[in-house]
């Protein structure tokens, strides 16, 4: 996330050095960076530093943490719960990414035709854009789940489907802006294809934003998950954080960790990407790093 | 105004849209509403469901049943709500000021808290403070919000008894109106609170931003030249420019609020639309359901007509749609 | 949860915000529920929220203590035929409806026909041809066959009298006096704020003297138990009836000022279980599901899982109702003899060492007693080599679909008597009850000629001892043939503050009047 394609072209870019500079200054960034190394650590190495199996019973249930079987207590069918934030984070780090991919995807398809295009075709595409923005999201990914049935699948294609339109937007507004500078046009005139101009040309300079976005939809779609598990439409077979919680709800009075451990598992992961993203996105900022 | 005037029929030609594949989208959900009023009567015969699917309609091919519909929201009938036998337009009025009243003031929370937010750390972008700032303004963001909500709950419900657990009001009742208009502030401070916190993160980040380039501009330097105090050049001169895309926000945020009020509804049992929603997926009512995915669209479109009202007000100069490029904080739940 | 932990500086804040709204009148009644009823008529419409509002607002011939023994309610006194053919209701004098208009037996008349023509449970009043008013305190219920199910049927959650010259005019499933409901019962309805609580009045006027006790019934609805809960510990809410989560319910055996009961219910009835598709193999064969049976520790549900706040259930009638015996099979936990039965049946462990592998379902937003239990039936029935998938459904309309259209291959499922066996238990068995598409038929398609012939008889069998054989024979064989496995009785209990006494703790608990209900002085 914090290396850049090579800008092509005239464009003023910002190099790679310069941006690695800003962006160490940036105490939270660093933070971020160190909470979200903490976490890919957790659950990608967690399986082999803490082999226990999150789907069976070690111990009673709602063992509090301490005990002798379970470091962070047990949920409500004697699961360990430290098991399960393991197993549960590579599903939810899962759905973020996959999700944000195609919200990214859809949204800089969207965005980018119509901002390159202008006219009536951005017209009509922001008028769809404009469509799924006054639905509100959540409500709509509910009845998608509904109608497809809750699955790690649907659950991700539902979270994608709902949440590009503000990518798509900010897509657009690049799109606009950069394909107004010389060495667009420079290219235009050289023959290159409107295929060749989107993806080759301008898609790479309008990049850098994009990724922060992408970066920043993976939270967005961490918590949208855990929303939806809340409401009882997460995958029951899947452990994730959101299931985690949406499972446990019901006891939190009597066990509090069932329900805070994954919320705080959720919350250090997107305040890890937030704080990156902002950090990235300051550094990319030049009247920010001028002062 | 031929400008609101092109807006209102593009308005219209949306809600058009709305309409019709929200209510394709309900025909493919599996299991219909009779199942489930009949879950809750704990069985009934085939004649008794037969007799039911005839009563709603649920016999016609569908898009008889959407061109029926289409017919009746012209005529301002949104039907009638197969849960409840009420008309969907009284169970959507009963519940709208709930929502408008949690959302209004969880929006206001957020926007006031936000911009004093940013615009704190704008004008020390480096200090250590505005670190802490930033980090705690994240905090309400990145936790999920029915999480933020349970939290709440138990701190200042249960082991600090010092906010009611649920509702809008003392079902007991209240003797004075004021004493009426204190308890559901009383009951509103919580799960405003909690609906605010999502966005306290996206208004200062965005105001911060804002302010940023704001300070750095030339009339901004001129104003400082000429001896102006501080205080004066944040608060007098540069607020007003960097408050543009904070107004733009509001605007398009408004749709992703009500999203989230379905979810702080549901942990504080706020007797509001989000609630309904989500409640009326559930048990099928699809009536229901169309009523409140037609209501929040225009509920968004208002908005967003207001928006741009704000938006020309306080930036004269600019009449048309200039997109101040913010960055998106994603879709929220 | 004790509120000693709170600061004191939190318990003054408390103490002045509670002082600026009114004070609880000592003789007002908060009731919570998570229930949301669809509207009040109980003539029309069947399930606990509406039973529980309907009971308040209409009276019925008979009431019922907390014994199974009929009381005189509207009918002052009753009489059966010798025949059986038919059954004998005396009104009580003087009484009237909430808007003033004398009850008559024609009001009777056209309640019992309008609840055999809309009510879900059409085998309640199946055998009634006519209704006979020889005068107007007098009606004579005619009968095409002996009904002895016709006693519970008159209890007031079943057959409210509703008033006709309010009822009687169009649809009734339109009327809109089902929102705003006119009946005689001991509270009138005020007002509906749908979504957060219905409040009920005082009937002045009721026909038991000095009856009811509280001049108010305000019940609140929240939708979430754990709210549900908390707001009661705070002294919110004065009684809770079914409440069933087991959690909340040793929660609240805890706090402080709250006392919780699990007194009545019984007639409710409600079964816990886990259900078979009888017609699919290999569950076709009685034999594997006796393995499912014996390889399942119900003693580890009922005191793990369900902490012992459950009540075990053994068979098809409910534990305490008259008709129930204890002398079934009992599927003692034997691993070996599981075993040896799936053997038996042909279903030897492959080289993984399964035997079978199936789908589980259950009912969606059923925790304790759905989902954890189905849970445990994953990891347990491995021990034998049957490999279980859970399958979720995201909501009640989804599951209802798959089980009503046999697409399933075992379940968890509720299922409540309603008092008499034949409102409530025949439908599961009866072969003439395999209804496609239809939730609560006899959806495990389970068809056994003894079975229909006891059944049958038994329902019109008057004389009490020869009826309570004819269903022991009936659950003796329904328990070994097994379509289904009894797990448990879902547990109800009341919650209610300290200083409050009479509560509904009949066989009807909540869905009988709270006419009794009132504060310690």
């Amino acid at each position: 996330m914090t290396t850049l394609p090579d800008p092509i072209g005239p464009k003023p870019a910002h190099p790679a050095t310069e941006f690695m500079r800003a962006f160490a200054r940036n105490q939270s960034a660093i933070i971020g960076l160190m909470l979200l190394a903490i976490v890919l650590g957790t659950t990608f190495l967690g399986p082999f530093l803490y082999p226990v199996d999150a789907y069976s019973m070690v111990d009673l249930p709602f063992a509090p943490p301490g005990g002798d079987y379970a470091p962070l207590g047990t949920d409500y069918l004697g699961r360990d719960m430290l098991a399960g934030i393991i197993e549960g984070g590579r599903a939810t780090l899962a759905v973020g990414a996959a999700a944000a991919v195609i919200s990214v995807v859809i949204g800089i398809l969207v965005g980018s035709f119509a901002g390159f295009f202008g006219g009536a075709i951005d017209a009509l595409l922001m008028k769809v854009t404009e469509f799924f923005q006054i639905l509100p999201t959540l409500l709509l990914a509910m009845v998608l789940v509904t109608i497809f049935g809750a699955s790690l699948v649907t659950i991700t294609l539902a979270i994608g489907a709902v949440s590009w339109p503000q990518v798509a937007r900010l897509a657009r507004a690049e799109f606009m802006r950069i394909r107004k500078l010389d060495y667009v046009a420079a290219a235009r005139t050289s023959g290159a294809r409107n295929g060749y101009l989107i993806f080759r040309v301008i898609l790479p300079a309008a990049l850098p934003p994009l990724i922060v976005a992408a970066g920043l939809a993976v939270g967005a779609a961490i918590l949208f998950e855990a929303g939806l598990s809340f409401l009882g439409l997460g995958d029951p077979n899947t452990m994730s954080w959101g299931l985690i919680i949406g499972q446990n709800r019901n006891y939190l009075l009597d066990a509090w960790w069932t329900v805070t451990l994954p919320g705080v598992a959720i919350f250090i992961t997107v305040l890890a990407i937030s704080l990156v993203g902002d950090g990235i996105n300051d550094a990319l900022n030049p009247k920010l790093r001028r002062r | 105004m031929p400008r609101l005037v092109k807006k209102l029929a593009s308005a219209i030609g949306l809600l058009l849209a709305v309409v019709v594949l929200n209510f394709l989208l309900i025909q493919l959900a599996p299991g219909d509403p009779v199942s489930v009023i009949v879950g809750e009567m704990g069985g009934a015969s085939e004649d008794l469901i037969a007799q039911m699917r005839a009563e709603y309609g649920l016999d016609k091919p569908v898009w008889l049943q959407l061109l029926i519909y289409i017919g009746k929201i012209c005529t301002g009938d949104f039907g009638f709500s197969y849960y409840f036998k009420q008309p969907v337009l009284d169970l959507i009025l009963q519940r709208l000021p709930a929502t408008i009243l949690l959302v209004i003031t969880a929006l206001i929370t957020a926007v006031i808290l936000g911009t004093l937010m940013g615009i704190f750390s704008a004008r020390k972008p480096k200090g250590v403070l505005s670190h802490f700032v930033t980090i705690f303004s994240l905090v309400g963001y990145a936790a999920p919000v029915f999480w933020t909500g349970l939290m709440l709950l138990i701190v200042f419900a249960s082991i600090f008894p010092i906010f009611p657990v649920s509702g809008m009001m003392n079902v007991r009742g209240n003797a004075t109106w004021y004493g009426a208009v204190f308890d559901v502030l009383h009951h509103l401070v919580l799960p405003a609170v909690t609906l605010a916190s999502i966005y306290v993160a996206t208004y200062s980040r965005l105001s911060r931003a804002s302010m940023l380039d704001v300070l750095g501009s030339d009339y901004i330097r001129t104003a400082r030249a000429k001896g102006l105090s501080e205080r004066r050049v944040v608060f007098g001169h540069a607020l007003r420019n960097g408050l543009i895309p904070v107004v733009t926000m509001i605007g398009l945020q408004f749709g992703q609020l009500f999203a989230g009020a379905v979810l702080v509804e549901t942990v504080f049992n706020w007797p509001g639309l989000g609630r309904l929603a989500y409640e009326s997926i559930l048990r099928r009512d699809y009536p229901t359901l169309l009523g409140i995915l037609f209501f929040s669209a225009i509920l968004v479109m208002v908005a967003n007509i207001l928006t741009d009202l704000a938006y020309g007000k306080i930036d004269p100069r600019i009449g048309g749609r200039r997109r101040k490029k913010a960055r998106p904080a994603g879709a929220r739940p | 949860m004790k509120h000693l932990r709170s600061s004191t500086l939190a318990a003054a804040v408390a103490l002045t915000l509670s002082g600026l709204f009114a004070p609880a009148q000592a003789d007002t009644l908060v009731v919570g529920t998570t229930q949301v009823p669809r509207h009040f008529n109980g003539a029309i419409q069947s399930g606990i929220a509406t039973f529980m509002a309907s009971a308040q607002i209409f009276a019925s011939p008979l009431r019922y203590d907390a014994n199974w023994t009929p009381q005189p309610y509207l009918a002052k006194s009753w009489e059966v035929a010798d025949d059986g053919l038919s059954v004998t209701l005396h009104l009580v004098e003087g009484a009237t409806f909430h808007d003033g208009v004398p009850i008559t037996s024609e009001d009777v008349k056209f309640s019992i026909m309008t609840i055999k023509a809309n009510h879900p449970f059409q085998t309640m009043l199946a055998p009634v041809e006519d209704v006979e008013t020889p005068d107007p305190l007098t009606a004579v219920i005619k009968l095409s066959k002996p009904h002895p199910a016709l006693l519970l049927a008159m209890s007031p959650a079943l057959m409210p009298i509703i008033p006709e010259h309010i009822y009687g005019e169009g649809d009734i499933q339109q009327n809109p006096a089902n929102l705003a409901p006119v009946g005689s019962g001991p509270f009138k309805f005020v007002e509906y704020k749908q979504g957060e609580y219905y409040k009920l009045a005082k009937n002045e006027h009721f026909f038991l003297d000095g009856l009811p006790k509280m001049d108010e019934v305000i019940v609140q609805i929240i939708g979430d138990s754990a709210n549900l809960v908390l707001a009661t510990e705070r002294g919110d809410i004065d009684m809770v009836p079914f409440l069933s989560g087991v959690r909340d319910v040793q929660r609240l055996e805890k706090a402080e000022n709250v006392e919780v009961s699990d007194a009545g219910y019984d007639a409710v009835g409600a079964l816990n279980w886990i259900a078979f598709n009888t017609k699919k193999a290999p569950f076709d064969n009685p034999a594997v599901r006796q393995a499912i049976g014996y390889a399942t520790n119900k003693d580890f549900i009922l005191q793990r899982l369900l902490g012992g706040v459950a009540k075990d259930s053994t068979g098809p009638i409910t534990g305490t109702s008259p008709l129930a015996t204890e002398d079934v099979e009992k599927y003692a936990f034997d691993l070996d003899k599981a075993k040896a039965l799936l053997d038996e049946a042909g279903l030897t462990p492959d080289a993984d060492g399964i035997r079978l592998r199936a789908t589980i379902d259950y009912i969606p937003g059923m925790a304790e007693i759905g989902r954890n239990v189905v849970e445990y039936m994953r990891t347990q029935l491995k021990q034998v080599g049957i490999e279980l998938e859970v399958r979720t459904a995201p909501d009640f309309p989804t599951w209802a679909q798959r089980i009503s259209n046999y697409d399933f291959d075992m379940t968890e499922d509720s299922v409540y008597n309603w008092g008499d066996p034949v409102i409530g238990v025949d439908r599961t068995y009866i072969s003439s009850n395999i209804r496609k598409g239809v939730i609560w038929s006899n959806t495990q398609q389970y068809s056994n000629a003894k079975v229909d012939e006891l059944l049958a008889a038994a329902a019109i069998e008057t004389d009490q001892t020869k009826r309570a054989a004819l269903y022991k024979e009936f659950q003796q064989i329904v328990v070994a043939d097994a379509p289904i496995l009894y797990i448990n009785e879902v547990p109800f209990y009341t919650a209610y503050k300290k200083g409050l006494t009479h509560l509904p703790d009949t066989i009807w608990g909540a869905v009988s009047p709270w006419d009794e209900v009132e504060w310690s002085k």
